[in-house]
């Protein structure tokens, strides 16, 4: 039924629960351990206790089975309490009887009652009896509660506020949603308004559960009563019972601070009935009805396939966004870019693979002047290896880009040249690349740059990394000057999909790179394949090596150990 | 099909000449993507900050898409306006950005920029606000934007927690 949630040691526990809180039940069995004489005998050795032993305590408990004719009858009390079940003490029994003394509804109701309990012959409970939500008991209890020890504690203003709201409206109605629509906010809050609003005001039960402890014979004395359990029930289903119910931990314990020394122990049990076996399967069976049919119902709406690559190829998706380029000497700054896809790579035909940024007046943020772009892209492109033989590593697509400045009078310059390589790994990759642009040496060209405008370009921009039209061994770029310029920076969402990584998440755990889970024609699966293969047989022989009689092994040995040497 | 949903919020914007913000925004998916619940656009209160220079919004955005495919992968568009002393509205500015698409929550930043006039037209904005606008503001416009002439603009802040399903079953990695 219900679900615990936490608790602390000998606090209270949390539970939540669907079901109507009217199924809850508890049983509550108390006991004397030392009465006002001398011990009772219970140097018998007690019978085993039919559950299992849960502690010592126990053991105890479990000795009050044995015929003890010494002990009073009212030594334990066992009782089994309903949610809000009114069960009377002796001192209610002899308040109430005389018409006289009540004086509200409750009291006459339970005048009634009481009278009838008589005519039924008499009362079962002795010692434990409950406070129900609408006792007087409950409102005291909740008013002066204290939570330090100091003598002069004050109820807060909020414990104030609290109890007046005394929160037990379990009959309130939703508020309507077209009242919600007109009106947003309540400019005029009314007194009762703010006593709805400004402190908790879930509607809470609340049920204690009472112990009367006083000496044999004398019950009835208010001084005697003791909480046993307090059980706190809200509109939303959540139950707090406090103390927990004893499980693991053994019974509760009170001990009464009087001259006696009285020593109590109890136990609270949840005695709820439970749920039928084949009802709860009919709940169960509701439920899966109902997800399936809101599955059938998403792909009734959406549909259910899903768009899959060609088996043996990698689907790179990479949603982008040119954030912003900063640092860079002019205004009016445009980014240009395009991608480059290496061998083996392609893209579907409607894909788009450059790119221009609208040109943005850059403003001053933190000593740096920042154009803001958020131009967003997106690149689809596809990896496929047809010849696995092949033993040269795939190479990444790559993203040139180069900014440009426009001035009041059109002309443009050149600010920097720069490039990225599209991230391997899929997830979220911020990239904030610099770049540099080629400058002529000399101050003629320096004036020319700011009277004029226009700078050296580069004819081709792949110059940035290798160019594609190098075939040597070494490239060099001695004699190129350069100038450090601002930089651009860029944010990838990258998405990698593939078939191959289906086959492979379910066995094996993620593995470092991309090649590695597209598996087969890389050099290193390869040597994998070897190993594996070698571990397996050796471990084919070390089990043929067990299973051979004793003595053939002894004779044997050297050479076993021998083979096993290398 | 794949779902994800999208939980989080708008949570203001900083960096702009002005106080007094309210923030526009809306999401746009692809034609393989189906909007299953939640709103797919809004807009937040005016939020006039006391102290500093952020407008704070908490603006709750939570949609549930399920999809057939990544092409199309949500993005957000967003408009911050302002509303001055005489309850007139302008722009400030445009920003986009792509919803991540990794699970967890995200702290973005989405930067923003506004169209900027003619020198005329930056004059009377000075003195009496206003300004151009673009004329059809949704992220396909993205795709020819070389035409615009613009100014840099604030920053927008955005919290958003991701939650994805089935995308492993058909062998995205994300």
């Amino acid at each position: 039924m219900a679900e615990r949630l936490w608790g602390a040691e000998a606090g209270g526990a949390v539970y939540r629960s669907r079901d109507p809180v009217r199924n809850l039940r508890l049983r509550v069995r108390i006991q004397r351990v030392t009465a006002a004489g001398p011990l009772p005998a219970q140097a018998s050795p007690p019978p085993p206790p039919l559950s299992a032993p849960r502690g010592p305590e126990l053991l105890a408990l479990a000795a009050r089975a044995s015929p003890d004719a010494r002990r009073p009858p009212d030594e334990e009390e066992e009782a089994e309490v309903g949610w809000q079940e009114k069960l009377f003490s002796q001192f209610e029994v002899d308040l109430y009887q005389n018409e006289s003394a009540c004086q509200t509804h409750l009291d006459r109701q339970y005048h009634k009652e009481i009278l009838k309990l008589e005519k039924a012959g008499g009362r079962k409970n002795y010692r434990i009896f409950t406070y129900i939500d609408h006792d007087q008991f409950t409102n005291l209890e909740e008013h002066c509660q204290k939570v330090t020890d100091s003598d002069h504690e004050v109820p807060s203003y909020l414990a104030e506020r609290m109890a007046n709201v005394r929160r037990r409206r379990q009959d309130r109605k939703p508020i309507e949603a077209n009242s919600l629509k007109s009106k947003i906010i309540t400019w005029e809050p009314s007194e009762e308004f703010i006593k709805n609003n400004h402190v908790i005001n879930t509607p809470v039960q609340t049920m204690y559960i009472m112990g009367d402890l006083g000496p044999y014979g004398k019950l009835g004395q208010r001084e005697y009563e003791r909480v046993l359990c307090t059980i706190k029930v809200d509109g939303n289903g959540v139950i707090t019972v406090k103390p927990d119910f004893t499980g693991t931990k053994g019974a509760y314990w009170i001990e009464l601070d009087r001259q006696k020394r009285d020593l109590w122990k109890y136990t609270i049990e949840n005695a709820s009935i439970q749920v039928q076996q084949e009802e709860e399967e009919r709940e169960q069976r509701v439920f899966r009805d109902l997800y399936s049919r809101h599955k059938e119902y998403l792909s009734g709406l959406v549909g259910s396939e899903f768009e899959m690559t060609l088996p043996g190829t990698l689907r790179l998706f990479v949603n982008g966004e040119v954030v912003s380029a900063q640092g860079y000497e002019y205004d009016n700054l445009y980014v240009h870019f395009f991608l480059e896809l290496p061998d083996h790579w392609s893209s579907p035909a409607f894909q788009q693979l450059s790119g221009v940024t609208q040109t943005c007046a850059t403003k001053t943020e933190d000593w740096d002047n920042v154009a803001y772009f958020c131009y967003p892209f997106t690149l689809e492109m596809f990896f496929s290896q047809e010849n696995e033989s092949e033993d040269c590593l795939p190479q990444w697509p790559v993203l040139y880009f180069e900014v440009l400045s426009l001035d009041f009078w059109q002309r443009y310059r050149v600010e920097g040249y720069g490039s990225l390589v599209l991230p391997a790994s899929p997830g979220l990759h911020i990239l904030t690349i610099p770049t540099w642009r080629p400058v002529e040496l000399g101050t003629v060209a320096e004036l020319r740059r700011f009277f004029i405008g226009g700078s050296p370009e580069l004819e081709d921009m792949t110059y940035v990394r290798i160019p594609a039209t190098f075939k040597g061994e070494r490239l060099s770029r001695f004699g190129f000057h350069t100038e450090t310029t601002g930089s651009v920076t860029f944010r990838l969402y990258c998405l990698q999909q593939s078939k191959a990584f289906l086959e492979t998440s379910a066995s094996r755990h993620r593995m470092q790179s991309v090649l590695d889970r597209l598996g087969g024609f890389s050099q290193q699966s390869s040597v994998y394949n070897v190993l594996e293969a070698f571990q397996k047989a050796r471990c084919r022989m070390q089990e043929a090596r067990e299973s051979l009689p004793q003595d053939l092994i002894s004779s044997s040995f050297y050479t076993v150990h021998q083979t096993q040497e290398p | 099909m794949a779902e994800l949903h999208v939980i989080g919020q708008l949570v203001g914007a900083s960096g702009f000449p002005q106080r007094r913000l309210f923030c526009k925004w809306g999401l746009h998916a692809g034609s393989a993507w189906k909007l299953l619940e939640g709103l797919r656009e809004g807009q937040t209160q005016v939020d006039d900050p006391q102290a500093g220079d952020m407008a704070y919004w908490c603006h709750p955005i939570d949609v549930h898409y399920a999809t057939k495919g990544l092409q199309g992968w949500p993005k957000l568009h967003l408009e911050v306006w302002h509303q001055d002393s005489l309850g007139r509205s302008e722009l400030l500015g445009y920003g986009f950005c792509h919803v991540p698409s990794t699970p967890g929550c995200h702290a973005l930043t989405c930067v923003t920029w506004r169209p900027r006039g003619t020198w005329g037209e930056r004059l009377s904005r000075f003195w009496l606000g206003g300004g151009p606008q673009l004329l059809a503001p949704d992220p396909a416009y993205a795709a020819d934007r070389f035409r615009l002439r613009t100014e840099a603009a604030g920053t927008v802040r955005l919290q958003l927690g991701l939650i994805l399903r089935h995308f492993e079953r058909y062998g995205v990695q994300c």
